[in-house]
């Protein structure tokens, strides 16, 4: 008997939400299948990668990173290169340097990195905070003054500093926000109601529903992002379609398995192989749990990930 | 060298001791028979023993619960002092309050009287035989319901049921800590198990026993029978056995039924022979309080299916019908008696137990036990649920239990922001205030309550709508405004008639158990048919807690009509 194809139908569909402008413009989500079923029914807006950038400059202890940002002097130059990447669909600026804890580079000094930014690139923006709740509202607030018109996303909105950062961005500056919780999908529902109760629409909100390097507890970020997608999808719930965005590159670069030198473990091979085999297992895992666009760091990676999307679509 | 260390009552009075330089105030306060409420066992967690250095000095470890206005005013955490040498203590009447004007459920009022004709009504209309084998005429017995905050007792003509006296008093044990694990840490301190017995026994049902005797004029020797309903805890420590396995992985307790227990091993004021009954416990968390309760909701004797909810540190459930029976418990803390909330109290006079505010103005208007004109104190249960599904109705809070408006009543400071009910210059001592952390602690406990009972149902595969009636007991149940503890996801949402307050079911079920073999029988029977659910241990629970903790849940169809 023939192999007869019984797609999935569901009663609910995510939420499209729309960053940059333009031609460049990128839409996120809107899909009304399971993560990459593309068999199932047409995924009309296919998952996006995101390329980051920092405020510190590039990474030149990673050849591939340092080798493709070569002569890259200021942020601007950083964000051509980085907007020139194979395969990047929007810029995501990280501002660690503006954590109280570190550096503390004053909002200002951020403000006119992201106007450099926004000026030197038509693909859309993103920016990444501090990690600081107090003063990534603070940076968010300026920043979407700033860039008004360019309809950036920023993230992320916690439930420690939703209500300033949805005031700001969301509703003064009509700018995109992103709703960040902990590997939860209750928390992360309980942050979209708040942040809709503040009367920014849903499809000015994506979530980062948090992740993890894979094999450092990946199975709660699968099952988080399965369980959004299922609730959005087949329970129709409203305060769960939004897409999501997970920044993958932070986790990805920061575990054992992509710093330590080959020379401690040699066994283990190159460090640089090891960081890109670990962004990218991460970032295919994240689109296949269900996030709608990933953010990666390594030209390599930015380029596999962008091909795998696009031989399954 | 010895000092001299003195406690003023307010409620009048002095005590004396001499204490070795170091001792630890709250213990020495126990020492002196000066009753202060240490909710926490001195772990300087609650902040409840405040008292008031008149002269003298003592050491005081650091601690936050006290502010600068207040230490400088001598007020002191009695379980974060030492002795440093002679001092004198101003003891509030707050500290001691627990011991006297508690509200229980402990038949004093006519509605309590009421509710229990009813409910022994109710118990023997199902066919179950009133008579105990060995009794004589005019042979009397004793019904206690042990709680871990009050116990609750009645003397009572077995030929005929006629209560011929009751008393009520708070569990002696208290000073050991408010939620049973405290206690269990205490009774497993060297001589600890006979501590606690003693504080339970001798200090507080022995002298309840011998009131009622000499009020209703009847001897002890008359009194042939006694039925002791408890939690599994509150029945371990009062035999004085080793309750420290109800504790511990996998919180298995050392028995489940006890049986032949005579007066005289207890050292009861009663006959000797005197047979002590007790009601079967199920589990660790799950007691002869239940099992004893259950009996009087009638549950076991219906088609209908119907959940029993028992609101107190320890909330439990018990859920079925005629055929089956799970129950589950859950830890709600101590926040439904007061505990754990920085204006907290139990419903003793100065609580505030009913709230409305104000939309616009925000302004609260509430009511007062020990009626008008009492000077509100702090919030007790009741007044609690009120005053939060009020700020939420109000959009005062969000569904996190944040504030998010402003106003004259709304206080922020660094460590998040406040309700005050009222002011200092009402209440003549300190601010009455919800903060934020008290909130948080609230949506946690009923969090934990409504969890537990969607995890039970869910296990059956049912929902709420599958609940024909639903009991509440505790000395909690009958203040609640059940439509307002709907309106934050503390109760299911069903029609207010299938709510029903059933009074201190466990007393009465000890009553019932007191005179009928057979309703005696029956509740072992209710015993060994339930089915426990421990919850630490079932996957779901988590997941349905964190959905919970919410007003009034993340899954807002729950809660919409």
């Amino acid at each position: 008997m023939a192999f007869k194809r019984n797609p999935q139908k569901f009663p609910g569909a995510t939420k499209t939400v729309v960053i940059g402008t333009g031609d460049r413009a990128v839409t996120l989500g809107g899909e009304n299948v399971m993560p990459l079923y593309s068999f199932d029914a047409p995924i009309e807006n296919r998952p996006k990668v995101g390329v980051e950038i920092s405020d510190s400059g590039y990474d030149k202890n990673v050849p591939g990173i340092a080798a493709y940002y070569a002569g890259a002097e200021t942020i601007a130059d950083i964000a051509k290169k980085a907007a020139a990447m194979p395969g990047a669909d929007f810029i995501a600026i990280s501002l660690e340097g503006a954590d109280p804890n570190g550096e503390n580079k004053s909002v200002d000094e951020c403000v006119e990195l992201c106007k450099a930014v926004g000026e030197a690139v038509d693909l859309p923006i993103v920016v990444l905070g501090c990690k600081n709740h107090d003063k990534d509202a603070k940076l968010f607030e300026k920043i979407s003054d700033a860039l008004q018109g360019k309809n950036i996303l920023v993230m992320s909105a916690s439930e420690e500093n939703y209500k300033t950062v949805s005031a700001s961005a969301g509703l003064a500056y009509s700018q995109k926000i992103g709703a960040e919780s902990a590997v939860d999908i209750n928390l992360a529902k309980q942050l979209n109601v708040l942040i809709s109760q503040m009367g920014v629409a849903a499809d000015n909100v994506v979530m980062n529903v948090g992740s993890a390097a894979a094999g450092y507890g990946f199975e709660y970020v699968a099952s988080t992002m399965d369980r959004v997608k299922a609730a959005a999808l087949a329970q129709n719930d409203n305060m769960l379609q939004n897409p999501i965005v997970t920044p993958v590159s932070d986790d990805a670069w920061s575990v054992k398995e992509s710093i330590v030198s080959e020379a401690d473990f040699p066994e283990w091979g190159p460090t640089e192989k090891r960081g890109v085999a670990m962004e990218i297992t991460t970032a295919a895992a994240c689109l296949a749990s269900g996030s709608n666009a990933v953010i990666l760091r390594h030209p390599e990676s930015v380029a596999a990930i962008a091909k795998f999307i696009g031989e399954l679509m | 060298m010895q000092y001299r260390v003195t406690f003023k009552l307010e409620s009048g009075g002095d005590h004396k001791v001499s204490a070795a330089f170091g001792e630890n105030i709250l213990e020495l306060a126990n020492r002196a028979g000066v009753d202060i409420d240490a909710p926490c066992s001195g772990n300087g967690t609650c902040g409840k023993c405040r008292l008031r250095l008149i002269s003298g000095a003592v050491d005081v470890t650091p601690n936050t619960h006290l502010s600068d206005e207040d230490y400088e005013d001598g007020w002191r955490l009695a379980c974060q002092s030492a002795v440093a040498g002679d001092a004198s203590f101003f003891v509030p009447g707050s500290a001691e309050a627990y011991k006297s004007g508690i509200r229980t459920a402990d038949l004093s009022s006519p509605q309590e009287t009421e509710l229990y004709e009813r409910e022994m009504a109710g118990i023997f209309s199902t066919g179950l035989k009133k008579g105990v084998a060995a009794a004589r005429e005019d042979d009397y017995g004793i019904a206690v319901d042990i709680g871990t905050t009050t116990v609750t007792a009645a003397l009572i003509r077995l030929s005929d049921g006629q209560v011929a006296a009751k008393a009520s008093a708070g569990n002696g044990q208290i000073r050991y800590g408010a939620d049973v694990i405290n206690r269990i840490i205490q009774s497993s301190k060297p001589g600890g198990r006979d501590k606690l017995r003693r504080a339970v026994c001798e200090d507080t049902i022995v002298p309840m026993m011998e009131t009622m005797l000499k009020s209703a004029d009847v001897e002890g020797n008359r009194v042939r029978r006694c039925v002791i309903a408890g939690n599994t805890t509150m029945e371990h420590l009062f035999v004085g056995e080793d309750a420290e396995s109800i504790r511990l992985e996998p919180y298995v307790p050392a028995f489940l039924e006890l049986h032949g227990k005579k007066a005289a091993e207890l050292r009861l004021p009663i006959n000797p022979e005197a047979e002590v009954l007790f009601a079967p416990n199920v589990g660790s968390y799950v007691g002869g309080d239940i099992t004893a309760g259950t009996l009087t909701t009638l549950l076991w004797n219906s088609n209908e299916l119907s959940l029993f909810i028992d609101l107190g540190t320890n909330g439990e459930l018990v859920y079925g019908n005629a055929d089956y029976m799970l129950c589950c418990a859950c830890s709600a803390g101590p926040a439904f008696e007061g505990g754990d909330i920085s204006c907290g109290m139990r419903a003793t006079v100065g609580a505030i137990e009913s709230c409305a505010i104000d939309e616009e103005t925000m302004e609260p208007s509430y009511e007062v036990v020990g009626g008008e004109g009492t000077v509100p104190a702090g919030l007790c249960g009741s007044g609690l649920i009120d005053t939060i599904s009020e700020l939420f109705r109000c959009g005062i809070i969000s569904p996190k239990g944040k504030f998010v408006r402003d106003g004259r009543r709304i206080r922020r400071d660094e460590y998040g922001a406040a309700y005050v009910l009222a002011f200092s210059e009402e209440t003549g001592g300190r601010d009455v205030e919800l903060n934020e952390i008290d909130i948080d602690n609230f949506i946690r406990a009923k969090g934990a309550i409504f969890s537990a009972i969607r995890t039970m149902l869910n296990s059956l595969d049912m929902t709420v709508d599958a609940i024909d009636h639903i009991y509440l007991a505790g000395g909690i149940g009958s203040g609640i405004d059940i439509e307002k503890a709907i309106s934050i996801g503390m109760l299911p949402r069903a029609e207010l008639s299938k709510y029903s307050y059933i009074g201190n079911s466990s007393l009465f079920g000890a009553c019932a158990m007191l005179i009928s073999d057979e309703a005696a029988d029956k509740v072992f029977e209710i015993g060994r048919n339930m089915t426990y659910i421990e919850l630490s241990s079932h996957p779901g629970y988590m997941d349905e807690f964190v959905a919970a903790c919410f007003l009034p849940h993340t899954d807002a169809s729950l809660f919409e009509d």
